[in-house]
């Protein structure tokens, strides 16, 4: 009995000594600066001006009162919404047509992930190349279609439109293998029943594969739409956030008030409502994931 | 039976519209890019746009090595890509057999708070880490970049080997046990053999995801000492520019194609592993 307690005691100091490396990199890197943010929120911090003053709820008050963040909060949900729909639409189509048999399909597959692993920066970067009025791809292809030559950066709603495109064509790839693999999950017993009961393809697949796909496309959507609210890196090489604040997001933000204002103690401010909306999403999210998983 | 043939004829070139389509759109860019980087300055500017490539120049990439220490960066990039990958997935593997193996309490309380602290986001911890960093004389040094590189890896590295030890029967470990074989040896010679499929794809996602950081980078190096390749593209648009709106597209382009083309070569020849990956990332 004595041996197998302290036995049983070495296993579990053991475990200790093993999980505390990750928990202390992650405690240093991560929860503290978490909770300093948070802290920080409540004053009027400056390394410019050299203040450190407590100020209470001001940075909060003055969140909704300033324009800057009320248009960023327009767009973060346009382009969230927008740029989700068409990945889960466009991701499943994508699942669906490398699910197919096809000479070269493993070659087509490789290529469906070449976006995916491009930098996020290198492709943001590029778009605005891409988008050029006169020399751009987009606008060459545009011209020889219809003649024209739109002034993609310029206006705001073809702005948010090219934010949002080039986010699609970045990410939908990680969307496709995700449902594809989803598709090669589901037994293929089911669709040979449905074939004996005369159901042609787009019956089958409204109701065998999407009601079984549903927990995996739900559970996507909240972890897209999570990192759609926390892009920084296409809106800071493709448009700035412009024209004016159109395509501003939370982390651009953030971004500009911390470190090129370097106005600490607001930044913070606007950091927490950014950690707000993105608990609230995944929250919202997990309640429907749960009914999802009730129903099926 | 003449409708049948034709709806299946009908049903094969839309497939191999929709397929050419796909492919269209996801290399014409990338062709574009390759394109604009390898013409000569006064060719780049056509329109219409010519896209035969007219000559391989490679001008652009003297260019950008003499003006900025390039390979500088790139040893950089690697370095902290690889070493980040090693250190997390060491770090992880050790939590993530405690969890998977030795019931310990609070183990699940483990799991959950590593999964909520990765939904902290960056942005919500950068000013106190730039604070902290300064105090600690961090900034602009590799070491500072592999903290906090590496940092962002834990969380789904542990998630996902655990699930790949839970698929892993126990009772492979229980004969070294009997032996008496001490902690380390056990994980070396029994452990890491069995779950290397699953290491190697870490490997490859997390050294993709160091690769083509940013964000980090640009808030924690800001001297030539620590900086990695995707600072670069910012860098080489200004080259020889008269003036700030003045943007070399062409320079721009071939960094571009400096920091991608590692990270293509990796996904092309182990896309399977990759795909496994990040699946069961999700499944799991």
């Amino acid at each position: 009995m004595g041996t197998r307690q302290s036995l049983s005691s070495r296993r579990v100091f053991l475990a200790y000594l093993l999980v505390t490396p990750v928990l202390v990199w992650r405690l240093f890197t991560s929860v503290y600066p978490f909770l300093r943010t948070f802290y920080l929120s409540f004053f009027d911090h400056s390394p410019v001006r050299r203040t450190f003053d407590f100020i209470g709820l001001d940075n909060y008050v003055a969140l909704t009162r300033d324009a800057n963040v009320s248009a960023t909060l327009s767009f973060t949900f346009f382009f969230t919404t927008t740029s989700v729909a068409l990945q889960v639409l466009l991701g499943l189509g994508i699942a669906e047509l490398l699910n197919q048999r096809f000479r070269l399909r493993n070659l087509t597959r490789a290529v469906n992930l070449l976006p995916w692993a491009m930098a996020p920066i290198v492709i943001a970067t590029a778009a605005r190349w891409i988008f050029h009025q006169d020399f751009g791809l987009v606008n060459d292809i545009i011209w020889r279609l219809s003649g024209e030559r739109p002034l993609w950066l310029v206006n705001i709603t073809s702005a948010r439109f090219a934010v949002t495109l080039t986010d699609v064509w970045k990410n939908t790839a990680f969307l496709a293998i995700i449902f594809l693999s989803g598709l090669q999950g589901i037994p293929s017993e089911l669709y040979e029943a449905a074939k004996i009961d005369g159901s042609d393809g787009v019956r089958s697949y409204w109701y065998i594969t999407l009601p079984l796909l549903m927990p995996l496309i739900i559970s996507m959507i909240i972890f897209t739409a999570i990192f759609r609210v926390l892009s920084f890196e296409i809106v800071y090489a493709l448009t700035g956030g412009g024209p004016g604040t159109a395509t501003s997001l939370l982390s651009y933000l953030v971004y500009l008030e911390g470190f090129r204002v370097l106005n600490f103690g607001y930044a913070s401010a606007i950091a927490m409502l950014l950690f707000f909306i993105v608990l609230v999403v995944g929250l919202l999210g997990y309640g429907l994931l749960r009914r999802a998983w009730e129903r099926l | 039976m003449d409708t049948y043939i034709f709806t299946r004829r009908l049903r094969a070139t839309l497939f191999t519209i929709t397929l050419v389509l796909f492919l269209v759109v996801i290399l014409l860019p990338i062709y574009y890019i390759f394109l604009t980087a390898f013409a000569p300055g006064e060719k780049l500017f056509t329109k219409p746009l010519t896209y035969l490539p007219q000559s391989f120049a490679i001008s652009r990439f003297h260019d950008i090595f003499s003006a900025l220490p390039i390979a500088r960066y790139m040893f950089n990039t690697t370095l902290l890509a690889t070493a980040s990958t090693v250190l997390a997935l060491t770090v992880s593997l050790l939590a993530a057999y405690a969890i998977a193996r030795l019931q310990f309490p609070g183990a699940n309380l483990v799991m959950i708070g590593l999964l909520a602290s990765s939904m902290l986001p960056g942005t919500a911890t950068v000013i106190p880490l730039f604070q902290m960093f300064q105090q600690f004389k961090l900034m602009d040094t590799l070491l500072g970049l592999l903290l906090l590189y590496g940092s962002a890896l834990l969380p789904i590295t542990t998630w996902v080997l655990v699930s790949f030890l839970r698929q892993v029967p126990e009772e492979i470990e229980d004969a070294a046990k009997v032996d008496g074989a001490s902690f380390f040896p056990l994980l070396w010679r029994i452990v890491l053999p069995v779950i290397r499929p699953g290491i190697a794809t870490m490997f490859l996602i997390n050294f993709i995801v160091g690769w083509n950081e940013f964000f980090t980078p640009l808030i924690f190096a800001r001297g030539p000492g620590a900086k990695v390749i995707t600072m670069a593209l910012s860098e080489a648009q200004v080259i020889g520019a008269a003036s700030e709106f003045q943007v070399s597209w062409g320079n721009m382009s071939a960094v571009a194609i400096l920091a991608t083309i590692p990270v293509f070569i990796i996904t092309l020849i182990f896309q399977r592993q990759i795909v496994e990956g990040i699946t069961s990332g999700v499944f799991k």
